[in-house]
């Protein structure tokens, strides 16, 4: 009678996906292994004698090396290699190097197939892992469906990659996704407020807009608000006017529902009418009041006397967040909404926001948004840690939560500005506030520090130049205040050198491209990701416009390629496997440096390239798609990888809040043996599409 | 008179096949890494409670010839070894006699190196058992992997720490990974696995013999 192999079991239980296998099954199991002590004198004539066969790794490090050389991949314990061959039946032609003699377990193809054909899951696995797709179907299970930037589609799935090893791959060659986080940490239940944020507009609209000719008058609005229990009516120009009258028909003929937001209104026959109409203003029950009956005025004025012009919209495609943004920035609580022609789809007010989600996002901006003075904002301000991390944890989409605190700031930086004109008068020109850095991508955690600037017309005097001196002071001091730290690089618009005009921002970027020494290219990964925060629009549409042109310089961006392929991706995560040099603090994996950070520098560069303006990561990476130098493989593995580390970083703050741990350093040891797993891939992914990056940048220059 | 002739011919054979089996390479050889909890250190007095053994051919450690047996019998003194060796009652409710125990190990014993780590200790109980059962136990050679160690600390001109040779220090220092001690079936597959990283890094890449000792 066979024992109790429960040292074995134990480390299968830890060992996706023998967890997924039940007592008797894994007992069973443990009594077919082999367990071979691996050298370097011993390995090659070992696995001729037994192959094909599933490897575990027990201890040691080994790496697995392509017929090329090209190292697939840095073995080390619980890593898994050698199932596609056994799935695919074809020859082993994958190398294993010794780096440190160890305990390889080999489970011999009979037993494997007796697994696959009992336990579904066990063979799901491998298959997953065998198609490299096993971060969809895992984060499918995590039941999160809304996830954002799920790129889905693998159109390219053939793969340029270079040396792509599917052959002997390793173990979940995209088995990112879902982290383990089942064992560590507390439970997180999916809560659909919180998700509710990332929905579409179009999607919570819960009527057509009711709409009124910009002929009628007040009376007739004020009936029409009466009849149809609303508290604004939008005003337009066009056919909808003769409408007006025969109620409820605009209303059935209007009915919008989510599906039909990319069609244009005159798509459908009962639009056609309503079709070309122009929102011209909007009136809501506080203009009636404010503006018509606090002022005396007749009711039988026309409504354009009375409403607000060219209100601000939003596009049904565009997501509650961004409508959030919108009502906060404008403060305003109805927003109309439209489809991607301009015609109106609906309103969106501040009611139907709060009922999506809880409202406590809604409630901390438009809190900071009525501050009357920079004591009371900086009160506000500090309820944002506490906040964060509540939401941080119920959150499931975590791009949410740089959205989220990029908004803040937004938010504290407009309110802040608009004290200071208060207090010092309008500006004497137009500018824009700049958001560079991770401000600028949207993808801030709370440590985040500063880095703004401002744009500025031309002809300034010395007097004008004092005033955003003055504006630049006064915010960056006050973003402090009230909780974001200064930048220790001093980009902030309190600098003098981050206060220029076109021509002089220009000249900076020329300098930096043209003679790109470190320190210069350091500062274009910071400054080229750059978002405007308040202002001209156009001015900084110029602005930008011709940043991207002074990117586009194959010397340029060869020197940004040589800078990226510098930096040493970890190859094992276990500090003696790493292969990158070792600080002071060795033993934990730094995931911003070597894994986020390196991510947007290649996306970057891709987008530089290809003139890309806008400077969120994913939302780059979206506009890539179907480009030539990036395959759209490797743009979702890069998509998923950012979203993964993005998501182990926040778990790894959200757990040591409070302590003075490393904010982006993690401890090997600490993590589930899948999210270890999911780690390598993300390394992985990085350092091919960094080698890419050197092979298409890096040779030019 | 024939029966003597067969004898001293049968010693003859055996020591011949000792011979060219010993002029194998280690690698060629068949180990047997064995465990026993004792219900004390003394084999005169103390009893087997428990066997263990898996089999190796290097570089494999087969756990399909992983045994363990509880083999408590009448006269074992249970009152003090279950402190000792972590032993529960459920671990003694399957008692396999001890005679079948040692005839199956005199079996896969035979021919193969004996392995354990502080060798003498369990050989005495083997010995001790054997002959109280009419079993002998024939082991090419016998293999101990903290005397190995000890020596190889003492070559290196280490001093030797306290504690240093426990099995489980012994496996630390080749990189070997931890395992919940005081399960004899668990220190038998630990005690293979540090023998074959000790004559591994011995060997190197040299073709060698075990030393006929």
């Amino acid at each position: 009678m066979q024992p109790e192999l429960l040292e074995v079991q134990r480390f299968l239980l830890d060992c996706p996906p023998f967890d997924e296998l039940n007592g008797e099954q894994r007992q069973w199991v443990a009594g077919q292994i082999k367990a071979a002590y691996v050298n370097e004198h011993n390995v090659d004539g070992l696995f001729k004698q037994h192959s094909p066969a599933l490897y575990i790794v027990r201890s040691g490090g080994f790496d697995l090396l392509a017929p090329d050389g090209h190292l697939i991949e840095r073995l080390e314990s619980h890593d898994l290699f050698g199932f596609p061959s056994l799935l695919s039946g074809r020859a082993v032609v994958n190398k294993l190097q010794v780096i440190e003699d160890g305990i390889i377990y080999i489970i011999t193809a009979a037993v494997f197939d007796q697994l696959r054909q009992h336990v579904r899951a066990f063979e799901q696995y491998f298959i997953r892992a065998h198609e490299q797709r096993l971060l969809s179907e895992t984060a499918r299970r995590e039941g999160d469906v809304t996830r954002r930037g799920s790129l889905a589609g693998t159109a390219n799935s053939s793969g340029t990659r270079q040396g792509s090893a599917v052959d002997t791959g390793a173990a979940g060659a995209t088995e990112l996704g879902s982290l383990g986080l089942s064992a560590s940490g507390p439970k997180q239940e999916p809560v659909a407020s919180y998700d509710a944020l990332q929905l579409p507009v179009a999607e919570v609209i819960v009527r057509a807009p009711v709409m009124l000719s910009i002929h009628a008058t007040i009376k007739e609005a004020a009936e029409r608000m009466r009849d149809e229990k609303v508290s604004s009516v939008l005003v337009v120009e066009g056919p909808v006017a003769e409408n007006a009258a025969a109620e409820g028909a605009v209303v059935k003929g209007t009915v919008v529902n989510d599906t039909a937001v990319n069609e244009t209104a005159a798509n459908s026959p009962a639009d056609s009418e309503a079709a070309a109409v122009k929102l011209c203003g909007i009136l809501t029950d506080r203009d009636l009041r404010n503006r018509v009956v606090a002022q005396g005025l007749a009711y039988d004025l026309q409504v354009n006397a009375v409403m607000t012009q060219a209100p601000a919209t939003v596009y049904g495609r565009q997501t509650l967040m961004d409508a959030l943004a919108i009502m906060t920035q404008e403060n305003i609580h109805h927003l109309p909404v439209l489809n991607d022609a301009d015609q109106p789809i609906g309103m969106i007010t501040n009611t139907d926001l709060m009922r999506q989600q809880r409202s406590e996002p809604i409630m901390l901006i438009s809190a900071l948004n009525k501050a009357a003075s920079k004591a009371q904002l900086v009160a506000e301000a500090a309820h944002i840690p506490a906040y964060m991390q509540t939401f941080a944890a119920r959150v499931h989409d975590t791009t949410m939560v740089g959205r989220l605190l990029a908004s803040l700031t937004d938010s504290m930086t407009r309110k802040l500005i608009s004290l200071y004109e208060q207090e010092h008068g309008v500006a004497p020109g137009p500018y824009c506030w700049i958001a560079f850095g991770s401000q600028g991508r949207e993808d801030q955690v709370l440590s985040s520090d500063q880095d703004n600037g401002l744009l500025l017309g031309n002809g300034l005097n010395d007097n004008q130049l004092d005033w955003f001196k003055g504006l630049g002071e006064y915010v960056s001091g006050g973003l402090h205040e009230c909780g974001i730290p200064l930048c220790p690089g001093d980009i902030m618009a309190s600098n003098v050198d981050c206060r220029r005009t076109l021509d002089g921002w220009l000249e900076r970027f020329k300098s930096w491209t043209e003679s790109p020494t470190p320190k210069a290219l350091m500062y274009c990964q910071i400054f080229f990701d750059s978002r405007l925060v308040y202002g001209n629009k156009r001015l900084y549409q110029r602005y930008r416009e011709q940043v991207a042109r002074l990117a586009q310089k194959d010397f340029f961006l060869g020197n940004l390629a040589r800078l990226q392929v510098s930096v040493q991706v970890p190859l094992g995560l276990f500090n003696r496997f790493r292969g990158t040099e070792s600080g002071k603090d060795s033993d934990l994996i730094n995931i911003k440096r070597y894994g986020i950070a390196l991510i947007n520098d290649i996306v970057r560069i891709y987008s530089l390239q290809a003139g890309i303006m806008v400077p969120q990561t994913l939302a780059r990476l979206e506009a890539l798609r179907g480009s030539k130098l990036l395959n759209n493989k490797d743009n979702q593995s890069l998509a998923e990888a950012w979203q993964f580390l993005t998501e182990l970083r926040l778990q790894h703050q959200l757990q040591t809040w409070g302590s003075d741990q490393p904010k982006n350093a993690l401890d090997p040891d600490e993590l589930s043996t899948l999210t270890r797993r999911q780690l390598k891939t993300a390394f992985r992914i990085i350092k091919e599409c960094q080698q890419g990056v050197g092979l298409k940048f890096g040779r030019i220059g | 008179m024939a029966a003597h002739s067969s004898g001293w011919r049968n010693r003859i054979a055996a020591w011949w096949q000792r011979r060219q089996a010993l002029a194998q390479p280690w690698t060629a050889q068949r180990y047997v890494a064995l465990d026993l909890e004792t219900s004390g250190l003394d084999a005169r007095h103390d009893s087997i409670i428990a066997v263990a053994w898996v089999e190796l051919t290097p570089p494999l450690l087969d756990y399909q010839s992983a045994r363990y047996y509880t083999v408590a019998t009448a006269q074992t003194e249970l009152n003090q070894s279950p402190v000792v060796h972590g032993l529960v009652s459920r671990d003694l409710q399957q008692v396999t006699p001890l005679a079948e125990v040692l005839k199956e190990l005199e079996q896969v014993l035979d021919g193969a190196v004996l392995v354990c780590h502080h060798v003498q200790l369990d050989w005495a109980f083997l010995k001790q058992a054997g002959k109280a059962h009419q079993v002998r136990f024939k082991p090419l050679l016998r293999f101990d992997t903290l005397t190995f160690e000890g020596q190889r600390l003492k070559n290196s001109q280490h001093h030797i720490q306290r504690g240093s040779l426990t099995l489980s220090a012994c496996r630390s220092r080749y990189g070997l990974p931890q395992y919940d001690a005081h399960h004899a079936l668990s220190d038998a597959i630990a005690c293979g696995e540090l023998m074959l990283a000790q004559l591994y890094k011995y060997a190197g890449a040299q073709v060698v013999r075990l030393p006929r000792s």
